[in-house]
């Protein structure tokens, strides 16, 4: 049964001992297998962050980019200015409770769907890949100007077919956040489908058998059996998804038109975005760039540090 | 087929067999129903665009002809995508298989602080990565060039298909390397004849991933190119004009859209049941 898990490291370490013989050669080689990850990375994003860091700590505006002003050093100032600001701290609530929500939508979708994939038979399992891929492939733009359509105010399908013309879903601050979240889950399901569902696929059928041979019912075979061996790719599509959810940009930008009615459903990625290049207040921009940056760090490790209690690893 | 008679236990498990229908039935109308709008918006005529009903009262290509006109060069766009997003799929494919590799099957020491820190690039938000990296090609000349969209697009894939293919190489048995490797292989042949066929499904689910993530990318490639030649479909997409040069093109973001989403759907679908098939026909299960 543990077969498939490396989850006992004990058990793992001492398979792993006959094959230290052949890394004896190069106590280096395993670095040299990070080398290319390395190659990539280092640049593409070292660079960004030093220079994201740097600016929020200075005050650089469009004055200081056409060279009418020097650029100075002004410490915490970004920072100070950004905690002493309602609308960041408001605008920073709203993202993290629609970013929660997002991710547990995501996660129920995609999961239930994926279990619905092993157990449908040939025709429905056809369509329901069909439908997610077809979600999953379109680019951004493209579904949120079709959802933005189905739901439009006068002309759209939905508000036809449940006899509400003239009901406008983007005034409203929760109808708006609610149709771009079915948005977002929609696009961002298929990833957590197709996911648990390749994990799903790995698991050897007689472990599922000698469950139900022991009187398992399909939940409980689920709860116990499933869940556990899938724990690892659990871990990612759940940060995965928290990543993505928390730094949303293109469905609230263009369903909500940058923000919604006096920026009523403004997220950090759009907020930091429209300070750094709508406002040009670059220094303040990077300064909300960084927080987010810290913000998702800290849920990340949190949450890593959760599961290490539940004794698993990343 | 609702008003089925009560036999005794066969009900509940009759009942419980529906469940997932309806679960399929209520998602599939969710995801499905947008698509189907758009593919349905693609086929009217432009003057009735905006029409409600479930099928085009007259048929017409005449989105679709106003795509490929012209003014939108969508072929070419359609073409650099394709380059773009199969180069950074094989690229990420080839790091990541390396780095999943050693981060799963070696061990050595600060593993899991290597794989923490490769993840956690993932949390830098795109869009304060833009102005750095736009001085940065400036500088080296690479504006307007595939290497200036195909770089960040790896950069961008390469943390979680690292993650997943460490992952799925984990959950392989160590024996089954380790037997090959008794049987005369080297550590490199064990690797490439053994894991990488038992991970198939994982690298291509890895795949299919990178390559929507690549298909799909639109910051970096409208920054990094103002070159009309140059430019990706989805870019093509959001600069499209309308026929007349004014109005709202809505039919013509529609069929572009079609014809960026269909080809992939159905590549991923015929690939899809291969993998499925060549699973159960190995001998791992």
């Amino acid at each position: 049964m543990t077969a498939m898990t490396t989850a006992d490291p004990g058990a793992a370490r001492v398979r792993r001992r006959p094959s230290r013989a052949g890394a004896r050669r190069g106590r280096g080689t395993p670095w040299l297998y990070l080398l290319p990850a390395a190659a990539v990375l280092v640049p593409l994003f070292g660079y960004p962050i030093y220079m994201l860091g740097l600016l929020s700590f200075f005050d650089y505006r469009q004055a200081q980019v056409s060279g009418g002003e020097p650029t100075r050093f002004i410490g915490f100032g970004n920072y100070a200015a950004l905690v002493a600001d309602e609308r960041f701290w408001a605008v920073l609530a709203q993202t993290v409770v629609f970013a929660a929500a997002l991710v547990v939508a995501t996660l129920a979708v995609g999961a239930f769907l994926a279990v619905v994939l092993t157990r449908a038979g040939r025709v429905p399992r056809l369509l329901l890949s069909l439908a997610a891929m077809a979600a999953w492939a379109a680019p951004a733009m493209t579904g949120s100007t079709v959802w933005m359509f189905l739901f439009d105010t006068d002309l759209g399908l939905v508000n036809q077919v449940l006899g509400i013309e003239g009901f406008n879903w983007f005034y409203g601050k929760w109808t708006a956040f609610a149709l771009v979240g079915a948005t977002v889950v929609w696009h961002s399901f298929p990833f957590v489908m197709v996911t648990l569902y390749a994990g799903m696929q790995a698991i050897p059928a007689s472990v599922l058998e000698a469950a139900a041979l022991d009187g398992a019912s399909a939940y409980q075979s689920f709860r116990r059996v499933v869940v556990p061996i899938l724990r690892p790719l659990i871990t990612i599509v759940v940060i995965q998804s928290i990543i993505w959810d928390f730094k949303i940009f293109t469905q609230i930008y263009v369903m909500t038109n940058g923000g919604g009615i006096a920026g009523q459903n403004s997220v950090l990625n759009v907020y930091a975005y429209q300070t750094a290049f709508g406002s040009s207040e670059y220094g303040l921009g990077s300064a909300i760039g960084v927080v987010m940056t810290l913000i998702l760090l800290a849920v990340t490790l949190f949450y890593i540090r959760a599961l290490r209690r539940t004794g698993e690893e990343l | 087929m609702t008003a089925i008679p009560a036999t005794g236990p066969s009900l509940s498990k009759r009942a419980r067999g529906l469940l997932p229908y309806l679960g399929i039935a209520a998602c599939a109308l969710w995801c499905l129903a947008p698509f189907y709008w758009m593919v349905i918006s693609a086929f009217r005529r432009p003057q009735d665009q905006f029409d409600n009903t479930v099928v085009p009262v007259r048929w017409s290509l005449e989105n679709f002809t106003a795509v490929f006109s012209g003014g939108n060069a969508f072929g070419r766009a359609l073409l650099n995508s394709l380059v773009v997003a199969g180069t950074t799929t094989l690229l990420t494919l080839l790091v990541g298989v390396v780095t999943a590799y050693a981060l799963a099957r070696l061990s050595f020491p600060f593993k899991n602080a290597v794989l923490g820190i490769i993840i956690a690039t993932t949390m830098f938000p795109g869009v304060s990565q833009l102005v750095p990296l736009l001085k940065l090609f400036t500088g080296i000349g690479w504006i307007n060039t595939y290497q200036a969209m195909v770089v960040p697009s790896l950069g961008f894939a390469l943390p979680l298909s690292v993650w997943l293919l460490t992952t799925f190489f984990r959950q392989l048995p160590f024996e089954l390397e380790q037997a090959a490797m008794v049987d005369g292989c080297t550590r490199g042949q064990a690797f490439r004849r053994i894991i990488v066929p038992l991970a198939a499904p994982g690298v291509f689910t890895t795949a299919i991933i990178t390559f929507i993530a690549a298909w799909n990318e639109y910051l970096i490639a409208l920054s990094m190119v103002n070159e009309k030649d140059m430019q990706t479909a989805t870019v093509a997409i959001s600069k499209f004009t309308g026929i007349s040069g004014f109005d709202q093109p809505f039919g013509t973001q529609m069929a572009a859209g079609v014809i960026v989403t269909v080809p992939l759907v159905i590549v991923v679908l015929i690939f899809q049941r291969r993998i499925v098939a060549g699973l159960t026909a190995g001998g791992v299960k």
